[in-house]
């Protein structure tokens, strides 16, 4: 092949030809090599076994085996505790997810400044006229008695044994929600530490043993409380560290537990 | 073509071709080379975005989610695709041996593909963009850019059909293959995102695929051809082996069309889709190992030709990135390392691999051959020539590397602090960014000393002479006096 080298054409072309100005203006052209595709050298074994070793790479990306993990182990992609924000409605963002105790907590207050506060204080003391809730042992107690002294009032002596006189019904107005909201509130706050939730669920209990009642509105005496309703209300307990949506109370995808 | 020929009617034809060729090709590579420029400029100002927000804030024009695709728009439809358009036109016409008889079409339709790329990038800025990353231009640009793209490249596959010889040399594979590729995928993705008011979903698919098939079906084929052709041209030494070279071409056109979707991992498409885009892209690796390392091989048994000639220096450079270009691919879609990179940079420092690092470092290498041959003039100066190449494979590699290890830094952030803000896992970063910004600064100055030699060369103020401009002092003690002495070939006659 060497004869059809000519690297240079000073040294490679003929006199004659050297001195076509065709030639002379082509001088790049001129000095051009031939390609040649008659390369025939033994291929390297290295080559083939690189090549294997992406073969088997793929292999494992493809039967989702082995130790590189998988692309579709959702397990593994959305981890506990992760986060997903709200983005439903209109785009809006929604409030951030927070802890079940914090978010009944949270509607309970609002109840309670509403309709509990102004007899048993902003401190859940009560007063003179007012029992306490503080370390209250109905309150603290079993939940179905505390229920059922909210929805439908009390007469008669209260826990601590003295008689405050007539507790009306809390009944008007109040959904699952804002009672299951105002009973774990008066449970963990005022130094009660109950440390469970009334879910939901439960409150909706209580509001069905309301109804059942032959008068609704009629405050139960202490001797009633006992008779029926010693028992805690009905419902799947909630572990009061699971992150929750604030507005729909569903616990958060792929969130622990 | 093999046949030792180098009759005055051999070298006639291929200067008659080239000659044929001058005002298209040199359109091609100048016009690229100012969108390159303006891309590197819009990559520094949303790089620096990334690192430092308020730069430019007040300003809609300059915002990253505007600058940031207009950057890659400008890279990849400005420079790459016009870079390639002048590699095809003039190697397949030098392979089949015709000279070009549609210049003033091609030029034409240079012109038209400018005029649509400029109102899409403006588009962009204006804030019209699509958001899917490469199809990003208003949905007015692509029937423009392909009919103009089958007005240029139609006539290569004419040439193509009426060459003298049956026989085809790889190159002609692989331009051919992307020739075709090319409009099948940019028409059809394009036709099933902007035609139909179809699902976001599929539309993200599609994009994930076209994305893929820009860079595998197109860059790929395009510098790869082009580089088969340049190494063992320059050279002078057969392909190291020549059947090894079918396995790669037949590997790659049977491989990449599959890649693409593991970018949707965890998107409610059907699962087989990823699995087979990670496996398709893993296997990228083999076609690109079995070119790189075929040429590369052919280039190492004469390591003093590869380092003197500009071409080469910057060919072999580009095959080196393609080596690195597939392993990239291993390894980032690898399910165990994509889980990480997933929603990092790691993407962009692979799209800038495989543009920036491989396809352009073959084109520049291409540019340096086929420019002295179609202007009759040898290029200007050594130094310019070694300050790009310098300057240009420190702005790369430092990209890339950056960006992977960035990549890394960021996706381990995002993995391990997934319950608070994302800024937190991204501003892991920060030093990454700035590093970014300086490496695109490089590339800058890389580009200024190549676009003004380019534009020299445009305007035909090259060095009128016999002898190439190498890398090295070899001339200066010849009796064809110093180098730089110009023409000593006598008046040369203007065409």
């Amino acid at each position: 092949m060497q004869e059809s080298n000519k690297p240079d054409l000073d040294d490679s072309l003929n006199v004659t030809e050297s001195h076509d100005r065709m030639l002379r203006e082509a001088a790049a052209v001129s000095r051009e090599k031939h390609v040649d595709e008659g390369g025939r050298e033994p291929v390297s074994l290295w080559i083939f076994a690189s090549c294997a070793v992406i073969f088997i790479f793929a292999g494992l990306a493809l039967g989702n085996i082995g130790s590189l993990g998988s692309l579709f182990d959702y397990d593994q992609t959305v981890k506990p505790g992760y986060v997903r924000l709200d983005l439903s409605e209109d785009g809006a963002q929604g409030p951030p997810p927070a802890e079940a105790l914090a978010v009944y907590i949270k509607k309970g207050q609002k109840i309670y400044s509403s309709k509990c506060q102004g007899c048993h204080g902003g401190d859940g003391k009560g007063g003179p006229a007012y029992p306490s809730l503080a370390g209250s042992e109905w309150a603290l107690g079993e939940t179905q008695r505390f229920s059922m002294i909210i929805l439908g009032g009390l007469m008669g002596p209260s826990s601590s044994g003295k008689d405050y006189g007539v507790m009306p019904s809390q009944k008007a107005g109040m959904t699952a929600v804002d009672l299951a909201g105002v009973m774990t509130y008066v449970r963990n706050s005022f130094g009660n530490e109950a440390g469970d939730v009334i879910t939901e669920e439960m409150a909706a209990h209580a509001l069905k043993l309301a109804e059942e009642r032959s008068d609704p509105n009629q405050p139960l005496s202490k001797d009633e409380l006992d008779e029926k309703y010693l028992a805690p209300l009905e419902g799947e307990p909630l572990d009061p560290t699971m992150m929750i949506d604030p507005v729909s109370l569903q616990p958060v995808e792929g969130a622990a537990g | 073509m093999s046949a030792p020929s180098d009759s005055p009617d051999d070298i006639r034809l291929r200067s008659e071709i080239d000659r044929s060729l001058r005002h298209p090709v040199m359109f091609f590579f100048t016009s690229g080379a100012a969108w390159l420029a303006v891309a590197i400029l819009l990559g520094i100002i949303s790089s620096a975005k990334v690192h430092s927000p308020g730069f430019w804030d007040s300003c809609p024009w300059m915002t990253y989610g505007r600058v940031q695709p207009a950057h890659e728009t400008a890279l990849v439809y400005g420079w790459g695709c016009q870079a390639a358009f002048g590699m095809i036109i003039w190697l397949m016409s030098r392979l089949s041996r015709q000279p070009c008889r549609n210049a003033g079409t091609i030029l034409m339709a240079g012109h038209v593909w400018n005029l649509a790329l400029s109102l899409g990038v403006i588009g962009i800025l204006a804030g019209g963009g699509t958001g899917m990353p490469w199809m990003e231009m208003p949905s007015f640009a692509w029937i423009p850019m392909l009919l103009s793209y089958i007005a240029i490249t139609i006539w290569s596959m004419v040439q193509f059909k009426v060459r003298p010889q049956g026989h085809t040399y790889i190159s002609q594979w692989y331009l051919m293959a992307a020739l075709i590729w090319f409009p099948w995928f940019f028409g059809s993705a394009h036709f099933l995102v902007h035609g139909f008011s179809g699902s976001p979903l599929g539309a993200a698919g599609v994009n994930a695929w076209f994305h893929s098939a820009m860079l595998l079906l197109f860059f790929a084929p395009v510098a790869i051809g082009m580089a088969y052709y340049l190494v063992p041209k320059v050279t002078g030494r057969p392909v190291y082996n020549y059947a090894l070279s079918l396995i790669g071409f037949w590997s790659l056109a049977i491989i990449a069309p599959w890649a693409g979707l593991q970018k949707l991992t965890g998107a409610p498409i059907p699962n087989f889709l990823p699995y087979l885009g990670a496996f398709a892209a893993i296997l990228f690796a083999v076609p690109a190992a079995v070119a790189g390392i075929n040429l590369l091989k052919t280039a190492a048994a004469d390591g003093e030709t590869v380092n003197v000639s500009p071409t080469l220096r910057f060919t072999v450079w580009g095959l080196v990135f393609l080596l690195a270009l597939g392993a990239a691919s291993l390894l980032l879609n690898s399910p165990g390392i994509a889980t990480v990179t997933q929603f990092t940079i790691a993407n962009y420092g692979f799209d800038v691999l495989g543009v920036y690092g491989f396809f352009s470092f073959v084109a520049f290498g291409a540019i340096y051959f086929i420019v002295p041959r179609i202007t009759r003039r040898e290029w200007l100066s050594r130094r310019l020539i070694k300050w790009h190449f310098f300057v240009s494979i420190y702005g790369v590699i430092s990209i890339v590397v950056v960006t992977l290890f960035g990549a890394l830094m960021q996706g381990v952030a995002q993995e391990t602090t997934y319950d608070s803000l994302w800024y937190n896992a991204s501003s892991t970063v920060y030093p990454y960014a700035v590093l970014n910004t300086v490496a695109w600064c490089f590339l800058l100055i890389s580009n200024f000393f190549f676009f003004i030699h380019l534009t020299l060369m445009w305007l035909r103020l090259g060095r009128r002479s016999s002898h190439p401009t190498l890398l090295v002092h070899r001339h200066s003690g010849s009796p064809h006096g110093p180098e730089g002495d110009i023409d000593n070939t006598g008046t040369a006659s203007a065409h």
